[in-house]
């Protein structure tokens, strides 16, 4: 359709300030990759690729990648669909307190998981310390290895599994099922006839994104793997701290940018083969099933609750012993004289304490602000013209969903080392800078998508009605279309700042030593040579995270406002009566 | 009032409108009718000021208007769903222009007063936030809003469309009583021949970018130009020339003609055995007022309509004459002119 378009100087400068962001922080990175992974001062050259096979240390990290990412989704799978089964169709007793425990992995989870599993089931874990008094003899050092990762993960990874099977599995016509049982089929066979068949494209797209955990796994396997264990992302980090092995650790990120590219590429297969939709015109929600085998009706809620109980033992550890004092975390045993608030005091009062925290809540703050600002813009520039550039600009800002994370981390290091023409002869590795860069980067394609598909569901003919009226551009953007976009606007705010806090594997390879982010501190306070205020931090930074995760889930996704304003309403109407 | 002189109008390369020429007088209840995709609401558009055309000139008060930007071309316009902004309440929307112009706050409140008081909203209604008020009040705020600032003509896009049948017939009486009352100059989009023929002083059918008729809704009904017309408004029977033998009637009156309509009321049907032609009532649809009935005549059917006093005794397989005014067979040839 022709408009009535004027130029717009200030946008034009925007675009143009926003192109050489991406060139500089997008492209010029991940291109430095590849060229140190296929070429040397010689020209191109296959030997680093050489170094990579030659080298036992690699060969091993990619088979146990491999071997992690083909087995993660079998395990998680099968967790993951139980956990969705006794949740939405099986009549487990207990359902809203299961339900707690099996959201738990989608607000402590990464680093802070990590940690959890170590001081539960660790060589000096909680578990195992008290496994050790009825067991002396056994292994202290149980919980480690491929095993103890896979068990980690498997639990972790099941949010894939609450987030989207979960959503497809209450979105199944009922009327399907009643018309199945109609014709005599068992539950059972309906749920492998007629209600799997139907979330096929659901089950091959979080087994994609499973495998793409496993393969890209950092948190898990560095802290729990240990050296029997190495996968490709802790060794590209350990490489990547010698500036000699530099070169093998981007032929590694550029290996698994490569399988990102495969999977990302399957992903979009099986999504135009579409998704099985409900063609019912009165569609009926799930009504759950009660198992009438005495035995299996049993066994369904034995295992239900040990789900539960093995996602919420961390947790329910981490939150206990973060209000006990030294000597109950050095012993692992729990009197009712333990509890005490120093932890959470040393927390407020010290600056090494509380330090970490304030560094990510400002990095995630801001990466968040500038990240969505940005987006809201370009968003509405490539919204409201359509031609080549913006085509090509969209493209652009997709790029960091095609390369991992610690691929385009590892460009910024090394391409930033030393002064670049592009960043006007700056060197940003090692500044405070390029943290939050990267964090702002990553966080683009996602904030892009909503913003952008906000904006397409603003009415057109609103803007229309105010240009008639006289209004100016930006006078109808704020008045009229901001307040449509702004819930998505603070929706993405909350995602984005949530998803930055504790971030570990981008940090990890970022940070500035004088403003270490909580994620890394959660870290090196988890070693074995780390003392009791270290473990005692970790635990206070796990839960003030994980209550900062939960308030911005139950803000977002749990319609946790309306809650809160019922509630409100509910409480002034009883004053009032 | 408005002239619209050879305006051609392009979507990058198709041309959507090729060569548009009428005029609007002042006053006047002006509605563009045709189906989807016919160019009206492009029309509208460039009335409004939001589609640019590539030739020919548009005026108002033969004041020319083809380059005006959209705000100072003084045309209120009412969008299909209304466009009321979400955020704000029925008073800040139809402030809004207002606002805009910096006009001061008293004048604004009276201002919007003044509007209330035309479109009958209460106080109370004002206060409210558009998207908790009924189809028929955001209308009426959508009218306001677009009044607001005194444009010298409103336009309405499909204003009606998105309402229920029984909402829509009410709100149109309302248009058409607001219009007559303040003599506003209205030009108005549907494709809701009902609507069309109810509301409008002047109709313009349009068909694929062009003009088919102009005139009145009586001239445009009964004495529709061009077969297009005739057949999308209200229903017709279409004769060849053999039905028109085959039934009994002489179609050597319209010698150049080919084909032939009559509308289904313009059929008089009577059981008395007194006419020329006597047919057979093959199927009956009831509704109550009325009743349409399929009347077979020597192996030709066609359709009759009959108000409910003449339903009466009227059954399937009943023997009845069937009258025909000759002057109510509207003909065409290939060619798109009428003779009728």
């Amino acid at each position: 359709m022709i408009r009535l378009k004027r130029f717009n100087l200030g946008m034009f400068l925007f675009v143009a300030a926003f192109l050489w962001f991406i060139l500089a922080f997008v492209v010029v990175p991940n291109f430095s990759i590849i060229k140190s992974v296929f070429f040397s001062a010689d020209g191109v050259s296959t030997e680093r690729l050489q170094a990579i096979v030659s080298s036992q240390r690699a060969v091993r990290g990619i088979k146990n990648s491999f071997l992690l990412a083909v087995t993660l989704p079998v395990t998680t799978t099968i967790i993951g669909i139980l956990e969705v089964l006794f949740l939405e169709y099986f009549d487990i007793k207990g359902r809203k307190l299961l339900k707690v425990a099996y959201m738990i992995p989608l607000v402590f989870g990464g680093v802070m998981l990590a940690n959890g599993y170590m001081f539960t089931y660790g060589s000096r874990g909680f578990i195992t310390t008290s496994l050790l008094t009825i067991f002396p003899h056994m292994n202290p050092a149980w919980f480690r290895g491929y095993g103890a990762v896979l068990f980690l993960m498997s639990f972790a990874c099941t949010s894939t599994y609450m987030i989207f099977f979960r959503n497809a599995f209450t979105n199944i016509d009922y009327q399907t099922i009643e018309a199945a049982r109609g014709l005599g089929s068992s539950d059972f066979k309906i749920l492998f006839k007629v209600v799997f068949p139907t979330l096929k494209p659901i089950f091959l797209t979080c087994t994609i994104l499973l495998f793409q955990t496993g393969l890209m796994a950092m948190a898990a396997p560095l802290m729990i793997g240990g050296r029997d264990f190495e996968t490709i992302s802790p060794l590209i980090l350990t490489f990547t701290q010698r500036p000699s092995s530099r070169t093998l650790a981007a032929v590694l990120s550029f290996f698994l940018g490569l399988m990102q590219l495969v999977l990302l590429y399957i992903i979009q297969r099986n999504e135009r083969k579409g998704n099985f939709l409900s063609i019912s015109k009165v569609k009926t929600t799930i009504k759950r099933v009660h198992i009438h085998s005495k035995p299996l009706n049993l066994l369904s809620h034995l295992t239900a609750y040990l789900f539960a109980f093995i996602n919420a033992i961390p947790l329910i550890v981490v939150l206990l012993f973060s209000f006990t004092d030294y000597q109950t975390i050095s012993s692992r045993h729990i009197t009712l004289k333990s509890f005490s608030l120093e932890n959470y005091q040393l927390i407020l009062t010290s600056d090494t304490a509380y330090r970490p925290f304030v560094t990510s809540v400002f990095y995630a703050t801001a990466a968040s602000i500038i990240v969505v600002l940005m987006m809201m813009v370009i968003a509405r520039f490539i919204f409201k013209y359509r031609n080549r550039f913006s085509t090509i600009l969209e493209m652009l800002i997709h790029i960091p969903w095609v390369f991992p994370g610690l691929m385009f981390a590892l460009g910024l290091v090394m391409t930033y080392s030393h002064p670049h023409a592009i960043v006007f002869n700056n060197v940003l590795t090692g500044s405070l800078v390029i943290m939050l860069i990267a964090y702002v980067v990553v966080l683009m394609p996602k904030t892009f998508r909503f913003l952008k598909a906000s904006y397409y569901g603003v009415d057109q003919s609103l803007e229309d009605a105010a240009k008639i009226l006289g209004a100016k551009p930006l006078y109808s953007y704020i008045k009229i279309v901001l307040p449509i976009i702004l819930p998505t606007v603070l929706a993405m705010l909350a995602i984005n700042f949530n998803g930055k806090l504790s971030d570990y594997d981008l940090s990890v390879f970022l940070y500035n030593p004088i403003a270490k982010p909580v994620g890394v501190v959660i870290r090196s306070n988890s070693s074995s040579e780390s003392g009791i205020e270290g473990i005692a931090l970790n635990f206070v930074y796990s839960v003030l995270l994980m209550a900062i995760n939960s308030l911005v889930f139950f803000f977002v996704y749990a319609d946790g406002k309306n809650t809160i304003k019922n509630l409100f309403n509910g409480r002034k109407t009883k004053n009032e009566s | 009032m408005i002239t619209f002189k050879n305006i051609q109008i392009k979507y990058n390369d198709f041309v959507a409108i090729p060569d548009l020429t009428f005029d609007v007088k002042e006053g006047e209840f002006f509605t563009l009718l045709g189906p989807s995709g016919c160019g009206k609401t492009t029309t509208l558009r460039a009335l409004a000021g939001f589609l640019k055309t590539s030739r020919g000139v548009i005026t108002i008060d033969d004041k020319d208007i083809t380059d005006v930007p959209v705000h100072e071309r003084q045309v209120g316009m009412v969008f299909q769903s209304y466009a009321l902004f979400p955020s704000m309440s029925a008073y800040e929307n139809i402030a809004f222009g207002l606002k805009v112009e910096k006009q001061p706050k008293e004048y604004i409140q009276e201002r919007v007063a003044e509007l209330a008081k035309m479109v009958d909203l209460t106080d109370e209604q004002l206060a409210k936030n558009v998207s908790n008020m009924s189809g028929g009040q955001q209308q009426r705020v959508a009218i306001a809003r677009a009044l607001a600032k005194k444009p010298k003509i409103l336009v309405m896009d499909e204003p009606l469309s998105n309402l229920d049948a029984k909402l829509r017939k009410s709100l149109r009486k309302d248009i058409r009583d607001f219009q007559k009352k303040y003599d506003i100059t209205m030009v108005y989009v549907t494709h809701d021949q009902e609507e069309a023929l109810m509301l409008s002083d002047r109709i313009a059918v349009f068909n694929q970018g062009k003009l088919d008729q102009i005139g009145t809704p009586d001239e445009i009904y009964n004495h529709s130009q061009t077969e297009f017309v005739c057949k999308f408004i209200g229903d017709a029977n279409y004769f060849s020339e053999e039905d028109l033998e085959t039934i009994g009637l002489n179609s050597k009156r319209f010698e150049s003609s080919n084909k032939f309509y009559i509308r289904p009321e313009k059929i008089y049907l009577s059981k008395e055995k007194r006419g020329l032609i006597s047919g057979k009532i093959v199927s009956k649809e009831f509704y109550g007022m009325y009743a349409y009935y399929k009347i077979e005549v020597n192996g030709v059917e066609f359709q009759s309509f009959q108000s409910e006093s003449n339903t009466d005794g009227l059954e399937v397989g009943d023997e009845v004459s069937v009258f025909v005014n000759l002057d109510d067979i509207l003909n065409y040839s290939d060619e798109v002119k009428s003779h009728d």
